[in-house]
């Protein structure tokens, strides 16, 4: 062969030499530039981390302008404008991702529930709930579906739906739901309860134990259906089967147990029950309402020996308010001016105060309420236990 | 590395100078169109840099060109989604 011809050869090699070049410099160009994404998606997170959501969401929205392809991204941001209440920016910015072309199954997916999420956010439950429905159907992140579309129904107190989805999403996890489940078929018998609907409401009531043995809100709504219905003995079984199931709620159950001790004439029964209550429970709720029965019975001076005997073992602040309204009327004069203050100062504290805390949340109420307001969650909100509260 | 690259770079543009200077008899070359009398040496050089360079551009326009077109079809995609 003439070697003139190996000449030939060189050309094509010098144009494999300048395009391998150009594209090796082309890749080092991306990477430094996959670097500096990088570097500033942790530079946001590091904002998120530390609740500067401003500077995070400023970091976001240059990293999604950069690459379009970091779905991530722009999950992340969506989720930012749904937390800041942007909920229009998050619902355009995850409509986008679902209708982006190439977008993986999974991807789509997760931009879905988010969607959702945003719908919920905004108050547009019908649109929400399709989208979850849709999720469940197709069976992609469906315990996350099932669990917004729960809260959905919760929300619309829609209770025969969220026990079919709750029950859904205990048979697909594992999760045992039962508890939320029996304080549903409680609203139930509670809504039954309200329309005169009383045979129905003890069936749910029956459903609740089905679900929860030990549920002290069935037990209490059947021990109230009982003394409506005049069946005080099963009432009374009913109310001292609910402190029995948790004694946190002996403040709420009290009152209607003394009316039935009362109506059915046996408060030696509730003296005793109260005692043995004041053993386990270290409220001031008993106290007060064994002294009220004292009052009504031995009459004042055993009322108030046994509040202050009492007081110096569980101070209280409604304890000593009851003592100052049991005592206000054997003083005169000043004392009685300076009594007065003291009530007006100690009805001022506990008007300030929350009587219930949250267990998970910590959202605090004057009132009980069976969901947390603030959580949602069933059966966390219980009576505060100090000196200004229980 | 740097001073690596800057040596070989010294050592090629020594040995095309040597290869110029080697071959410096002229070679004429008919391009159909005009005919040219070019040092052998440097035709060879100049063949070479040609190469080089549209492998580079080749290269470059490649991976341009396919950035160019992804970013219309997505600005595309958002169009219509948000009208």
């Amino acid at each position: 062969m003439n070697p003139i011809w190996l000449l030939a050869l060189v050309p094509p090699v010098a144009f494999a030499c300048g395009w391998w070049l150009a594209r090796r410099s082309h890749v080092k160009r991306s990477g430094a530039r996959v670097n500096e994404l990088s570097s500033d998606y942790f530079r946001g997170l590091n904002y998120l981390l530390n609740e500067e959501q401003d500077k995070a969401l400023e970091v976001f929205l240059r990293l999604a302008e950069y690459n379009r392809d970091t779905v991530e991204t722009h999950l992340a941001l969506g989720n930012l404008f749904r937390k800041r209440g942007e909920v229009d920016r998050a619902i355009r910015l995850h409509q986008h991702l679902v209708s982006r072309q190439g977008l993986s199954d999974e991807m789509k997916t997760v931009a879905l529930l988010e969607l959702g999420e945003d719908y919920m956010r905004a108050g547009l439950l019908d649109r929400a709930e399709t989208l979850f429905s849709d999720l469940v159907a197709m069976d992609a992140l469906a315990p996350s579906a099932l669990r917004h579309l729960i809260a959905i129904y919760q929300h619309e107190r829609e209770w025969h739906k969220a026990i079919d989805h709750a029950r859904r999403l205990e048979a697909m996890t594992g999760e045992d739901e039962s508890a939320m489940i029996a304080q549903f078929y409680c609203e139930l018998a509670e809504q039954s309860r309200q329309h005169g609907a009383r045979t129905e409401a003890r069936d749910y009531v029956r459903d609740a134990f089905a679900c929860q043995e030990n549920c002290v809100r069935a037990h209490m709504i059947a021990g109230r259906l009982s003394s409506e219905d005049g069946e005080l003995e099963q009432a009374i079984a009913s109310y001292e089967a609910a402190i029995a199931a948790d004694i946190a709620f002996v403040p709420e159950i009290l009152p209607p147990l003394l009316n039935c001790y009362a109506r059915s004439g046996q408060m030696d029964r509730a003296e005793a029950f109260l005692r043995e209550i004041m053993e386990r429970y270290h409220g001031i709720s008993p106290v007060l309402a064994l002294t009220r029965l004292y009052e009504g019975r031995d009459g004042e001076r055993t009322a108030i020996d046994f509040l202050t005997g009492q007081l110096r073992k569980r101070p209280s602040v409604r304890g000593l308010m009851a003592l100052i309204d049991a005592t206000m009327d054997k003083v005169s004069g000043e004392a009685r001016e300076n009594y007065l203050i003291l009530r007006d100062l100690t009805r001022k504290l506990l008007e300030g105060q929350a009587m219930y805390r949250c267990s998970r949340c910590g959202f605090g109420a004057k009132a009980h309420h069976w969901q947390c307001p603030s959580c949602k969650s069933w059966g966390t909100v219980r009576p505060i236990h100090g000196v200004a509260n229980e | 590395m740097r001073l690596i690259a800057i040596i070989f770079l010294l050592l090629f543009i020594a040995a095309g100078v040597v290869f110029g200077a080697l071959n410096a008899d002229l070679a004429s070359f008919d391009l159909g169109f005009a005919q040219l009398s070019l040092p052998k040496g440097g035709a060879m050089l100049s063949a070479v840099l040609l190469g080089w360079i549209l492998g580079g551009v080749t290269a470059w326009l490649g991976t341009s060109l396919g950035h160019r077109r992804r970013r219309r079809r997505e600005r595309k995609v958002e169009s219509t989604t948000t009208a």
